[in-house]
């Protein structure tokens, strides 16, 4: 019998890969697993949250609330606005509405919520006639009923939740005071469809629906305004307002409303109002 | 922020480290093979009945860390599966380093032959979070020395 050593034969035990190509694979895996459960939670969240109760909605709110503030011109005005847009938007029970008015610059409008609706100065003050204002005010009454203040916070809170637990980072405060207004995200099928319950409240208040494409010409001239003066990616939640004064301008004829007709002025008292309110 | 820059430096230093020290632990452990390679080292448990050698136990011990490249690289692959390469070469220095000292031991004795040669592997640092983990294996086998015929 002889007994003989032999060499240890080299790439058996050990797979040759670079660890630097074995890095890239794995953390790109990672990245995609994750992203697909961000995905997946997200929606289910934001599914989810449209089964809150609006009670429930106004507790979360409450501690954010704020005073309507003294009876003026301005809100009396928005207020009776208000009463009639809601009285043809069909709101489920309990639902209600509170609208504030803020004399900021700011030339937006939005929902948060509890069925808190904010309209700025800067807006209000652009529009040309009564009917553009109840489309801006319906379509924020409408992102209301279709409670998608709460889906998109129930949406942001799973999201920052796996992601914190994920990647161990504890940024869980989403629903401190900052938070509740920049987690605030529609995306465009939201929007899309709050325009087209508000064209149907102009509709059915005034008998026609001309008038509430002069919303989007307002803010889209005002946009244009503005990227002249500081560039472009200003407002880019709304995009596209030609493709929404389309899209509002088919529906009108898919549901045969006359789009002929004179819009209501918005009283001068008010425009004086909102010109010295500052 | 600084979370990130400190397990990104680490990372790197994980890997620029060892990857150098890899690549020259293998080197040493290529050079000694070749000197090695006149001694013979057998699993077989049965001395040969024609010759009348002297028996002694060698030993070759040796604990290796992994580094914080590795370690990462093992974690992100114990969530997906598969073969855990970064561990392979470290096992396999072990394993050869392990053997390269029984097989000095062996030598210093003058032995002709290492027979019924075995491993063992463990872990060190089990079960500890956040712990480097070190493997220590070792290798030990009986020598046999050519000797006094007077048994």
């Amino acid at each position: 019998m002889k007994f003989e050593d032999s060499e240890i034969p080299e790439g058996i035990n050990v797979t040759q890969v670079h660890p630097l190509k074995e890095l890239a694979v794995l953390l790109g895996g990672a990245a995609i697993v994750i992203v697909l459960l961000v995905y997946a939670l997200g929606l289910s969240a934001g599914y989810l949250a449209r089964y809150i109760p609006f009670e429930t909605e106004l507790k979360l709110a409450s501690p954010f609330a704020q005073d309507a503030g003294q009876p003026t011109e301005i809100l009396d005005y928005l207020e009776k606005l208000k009463e009639r847009v809601v009285d043809v938007m069909d709101l489920p029970e309990g639902m209600t509405i509170r609208l504030h008015y803020s004399d900021a610059d700011t030339v937006n409008a939005f929902a948060t919520l509890g069925g808190n609706v904010v309209l700025f100065r800067g807006l209000l003050e652009k529009l040309p006639n009564e009917n553009a204002l109840v489309m801006l005010m319906a379509h924020e009454i409408a992102h209301v009923k279709h409670r998608d203040p709460i889906v998109s916070i129930g949406r942001g809170l799973a999201v920052s939740t796996v992601l914190g637990l994920v990647l161990g980072q504890s940024d869980l405060d989403v629903l401190g005071n900052t938070g509740l207004y920049t987690i605030l995200h529609f995306n465009r099928e939201m929007e899309a469809d709050a325009d087209r319950e508000a064209l149907e409240a102009v509709y059915k208040i005034y008998g026609h629906t001309s008038g509430a494409e002069d919303l989007f010409h307002t803010i889209q001239t005002y946009r244009e305004e503005l990227d002249e003066k500081e560039g472009p990616a200003f407002l880019q939640t709304h995009p596209l307002d030609q493709k929404r004064i389309d899209a509002i301008d088919n529906y009108s004829d898919e549901h045969h409303w006359a789009k002929e007709g004179k819009p209501a002025p918005i009283p001068p008292s008010f425009v004086e109002a909102l010109a010295t309110d500052r | 922020m600084m979370d990130l820059i400190i397990f990104l430096s680490l990372l790197v230093l994980g890997y620029l480290v060892g990857q150098w020290t890899e690549k020259r632990h293998y080197r040493s452990i290529r050079e000694r093979e070749q000197q090695l390679k006149g001694l013979p080292i057998v699993t077989y448990r049965f001395p040969p009945k024609n010759k009348i050698f002297d028996q002694r136990l060698v030993t070759g011990n040796v604990v290796i860390s992994v580094d914080y490249f590795k370690r990462f690289i093992a974690a992100l692959r114990n969530f997906f599966g598969g073969r855990v390469t970064s561990y392979e070469s470290l096992l396999d220095r072990a394993r050869r380093e392990a053997l390269l000292r029984m097989k000095e031991q062996a030598e210093a004795m003058g032995a002709a032959y290492v027979f019924n040669v075995k491993y063992e592997t463990a872990s060190i640092s089990k079960g500890r979070k956040n712990a480097i983990g070190s493997v220590e294996v070792l290798a030990y086998g009986t020598a046999m020395i050519n000797g006094s015929n007077d048994a």
